[in-house]
């Protein structure tokens, strides 16, 4: 009770037109969420991208047993801090293991340090449009249903471009002729939806990306091996973290397939179910990992384990799987994983990412993988 | 419709949950006319056995409950008690490995064996008379009136178990107790020079193995130890509420409750924090209580074990504790006895005494 009150005296010292907003790095969410809260307007500081300079940060001001996605999510809301950010914003998810945590303690750790703001937290449990609706209405005051409109249709037409984008990259990088081009055409685009501001540009976002990519001169014939990259949804979509590993297999001639995409976790989060026509991600994991698990634990086990054994009924020749040092979830999904690739005849490589791991090492890891993979490949075509 | 035959038996590993429920799955078992066996007592070769089946990232104490099922197998135990604690309050949820005890132990041991795995969810409206009732059914056993009666009696031993180590019987005497039908009061405290709370969770501390024997140890030196099984889960809750925390994990009262409590009622001199290496939720709390010692001046130690844990180490470290908070106490002591006016010379006296014994 008490601190809600010092909370609400906090909120009225910053004035909604003085807001100057934060969140943490969280894949390339900050395109869509930017234009959603200019929309409503608000002020956007972008916290630079993660790296090593990021990463020590964190780990500077956080205990050691904590996660990795912590601590650099910690040093995002110190640099966004240093760079005027007045709120900072936080999904969080309780039912989802430390991530409900992480809130409470990145608060205490950025107060102690001595730092003001205000903290809005977006509670991601289950469906809650309406929470959110109220949330986004809480941070920028505004009460003008167009702009909540623009807002959305913006945010959201840019998440699925830059989603297809991606998409796309994936399966141009390996089978390109020229290296590089499909790179670049992406972060052409990504450059492209980060600036368009208009509602009818941005819902032609999608088919223009999808031309685009089309011109891009590759080797249709080419055989490429197929490998899904799965584990905790932060390292996943941050490619500081995991390396770039997506390019990284790219360039070594694999299509990557991802199946946390931003977008599809937005949608399960935010659209009441009964909205749902398809099957959601969730529930097509919660099926196909019923042989193995039968209930989910937090995190983004039970994922992990549905999508191997998708991957391995649908022509997937290997899953990475990739989760931070000390990740919960992902330690039982690591127990559950060597059944899994026995019983459905599937390669499964699990990489644990911390703070010390050497790049050499992990590539030597990756690439021997892949030759097995590949060797596999050859023998099966015999 | 084939009817499933009732299972008579049934093996509860000693380890996890087992420590702080074993008196209620006993009660209720044992009024189901369940026969219930349990695994043997942690060895080191318990651990050696558990760290072949999972892998090397796991905390120590998933280990050590993959050794115990192992272990009951090999007795010839067939039917294994392996329960999924999800949350124990709305949004109040454990640790995922936990949470995931039976996925673990489905996937990692490949011997035909029967699991029976009750989930208990109060997020998603699972209460304990469904875990019960679940439990029951998977055992062949439907009829509500006999599930309803056997919970109640596994509560009457649950109850007349924390009663008596609320007076501050140790555990392994009142579980013997409670397990003998009956029911036995301390009625005198031992007033010892020092006192220290322990906060674990339960399967780390009362492990003899895994704590390696932290209590006795303690005791050893002269040092009354108190546990979470002294106060009661309602004083727990509000010491927390008291010191401005809120429940965050399902096993979180047994660390941050039970330290809040004596941090608040000034009761102990020190704090010991005991969890198992690389224990996520426990960092956390740990770091969340010692926040508040720094505060108040209380000293805190946090000892980590894994199966690599070397006995000597280990004592050295609890003996350095001991030491410094024996030189705290007898300073207080010093300064509280004597009047304001002679300050001075009390603090050469200090000084004094902090290195002569720092040599
Ligand atoms: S899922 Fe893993 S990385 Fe994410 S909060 Fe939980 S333990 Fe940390
Ligand atoms: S709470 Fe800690 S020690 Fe217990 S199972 Fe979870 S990680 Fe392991």
């Amino acid at each position: 009770m008490e601190t809600e009150q010092k909370l609400a005296e906090k909120e009225i010292k910053i004035r909604a037109k003085d807001r100057i907003i934060a969140w943490p790095r969280m894949g390339r969410i900050d395109i869509p969420l930017k234009a959603l809260v200019q929309s409503l307007g608000a002020k956007v500081v972008i916290p630079p991208a993660n790296s090593n300079e990021a990463l020590e940060l964190g780990v500077r001001n956080s205990i050691e047993g904590i996660c990795l996605p912590y601590k650099l999510n910690l040093a995002n809301y110190m640099m966004a801090l240093d760079k005027g950010a007045n709120t900072l914003m936080m999904f969080q998810a309780p039912g989802s293991c430390r991530l409900g945590n992480y809130t409470k303690m990145a608060q205490k750790t950025l107060k102690q340090m001595g730092y003001k703001f205000d903290m809005v937290i977006f509670d991601m449990y289950k469906s809650k449009m309406v929470q959110t609706l109220q949330a986004f209405w809480h941070v920028t005051h505004c009460l003008n249903p167009y702009c909540y409109y623009k807002g959305f249709s913006l945010g959201f037409n840019k998440l699925f471009a830059i989603d297809t984008a991606e998409r796309l990259l994936f399966y141009t990088r390996p089978r390109e002729l020229n290296k590089g081009d499909a790179e670049k055409c992406y972060h052409k685009w990504l450059k492209i939806a980060d600036e368009t501001n208009s509602v009818r540009k941005a819902k032609r976002l999608k088919k223009q990306v999808i031309e685009d990519f089309k011109k891009i001169p590759i080797d249709k014939d080419k055989k490429v091996p197929k490998v899904y990259l799965i584990g905790e949804f932060f390292v996943l979509l941050d490619p500081y973290t995991n390396q770039n590993i997506e390019k990284e297999l790219g360039e070594m001639g694999v299509e990557v397939q991802r199946q946390i995409m931003f977008s599809d976790w937005l949608e399960h989060v935010l659209k009441p179910s009964i909205f749902y026509k398809k099957e959601s991600h969730r529930e097509r994991c919660v099926k196909y990992a019923k042989k193995y698990m039968k209930r989910a634990i937090g995190g983004e086990c039970i994922e992990t384990i549905g999508d191997t054994v998708y991957a391995a009924k649908h022509g997937i020749d290997g899953i990475i799987h990739i989760s931070p040092f000390s990740c919960m979830p992902e330690i039982v999904a690591q127990n559950i994983l060597p059944k899994v690739s026995k019983n459905e005849n599937i390669p499964v490589l699990s990489l644990v990412l911390d703070e010390q791991t050497g790049k050499a090492g992990y590539i030597t890891r990756i690439e021997a993988f892949i030759d097995l993979i590949k060797r596999r490949q050859q023998k099966y075509a015999i | 419709m084939e009817k499933k035959t009732v299972l008579t038996k049934i093996g509860i590993p000693r380890a996890m949950s087992y420590y702080n429920n074993f008196l209620f799955y006993y009660g209720f078992f044992k009024s189901l006319g369940v026969e219930v066996v349990l695994s043997d007592k942690t060895t080191t070769a318990t651990i050696n056995e558990g760290t072949k089946y999972v892998v090397s990232d796991t905390c120590f104490p998933i280990k050590v409950y993959a050794g115990h099922v192992i272990n009951l197998l090999n007795k010839g135990c067939d039917v294994i008690f392996v329960p999924s604690i999800q949350s124990t309050g709305y949004k109040v949820n454990n640790c995922s490995k936990i949470r995931g005890l039976p996925e673990i132990i489905r996937n990692i041991i490949n011997r035909p064996f029967i699991m029976i795995e009750p989930t208990l969810d109060k997020t998603e409206n699972i209460g304990l008379y469904d875990f019960c009732k679940n439990t029951a059914c998977q055992l062949g056993i439907t009829d509500t009136k006999e599930i309803k009666k056997a919970m109640d009696a596994g509560w009457e031993m649950y109850n007349s178990f924390m009663e008596m180590t609320k007076s501050g019987i140790s555990y392994n005497e009142a579980l013997n107790n409670a397990l003998n039908g009956k029911f036995v009061k301390k009625s005198v405290d031992i007033v010892k020079p020092l006192s220290v709370v322990i906060m674990a969770h339960g399967y780390n501390l009362f492990d003899e193995r895994i704590s390696l024997n932290l209590i006795k140890k303690l005791e050893k030196m002269g040092v009354k130890v108190y546990t979470s099984l002294n106060i009661s889960r309602e004083q727990q809750q509000e010491a927390l509420k008291k010191l401005g925390e809120i429940q965050y994990w399902a096993n979180e009262l047994e660390l941050t409750g039970c330290a809040a409590h004596y941090l608040l009622n000034k009761k102990v001199d020190g704090i010991i924090a005991l969890s198992a290496f690389g224990c996520g939720p426990d960092s956390l709390m740990v770091d969340e209580i010692s926040h508040h010692c720094k505060e108040k001046g209380m000293p805190l130690i946090h000892l980590t074990i894994d199966e690599h844990t070397g006995e000597a180490g280990f004592i050295t470290r609890i003996e350095a504790f001991v030491d410094m908070l024996m030189r705290k106490k007898r300073n207080t002591l010093i300064q509280n006895a004597k009047p304001k006016a002679k300050a001075d010379i009390i603090n050469i006296k200090k000084e004094k005494i902090l290195t002569g014994s720092a040599k």
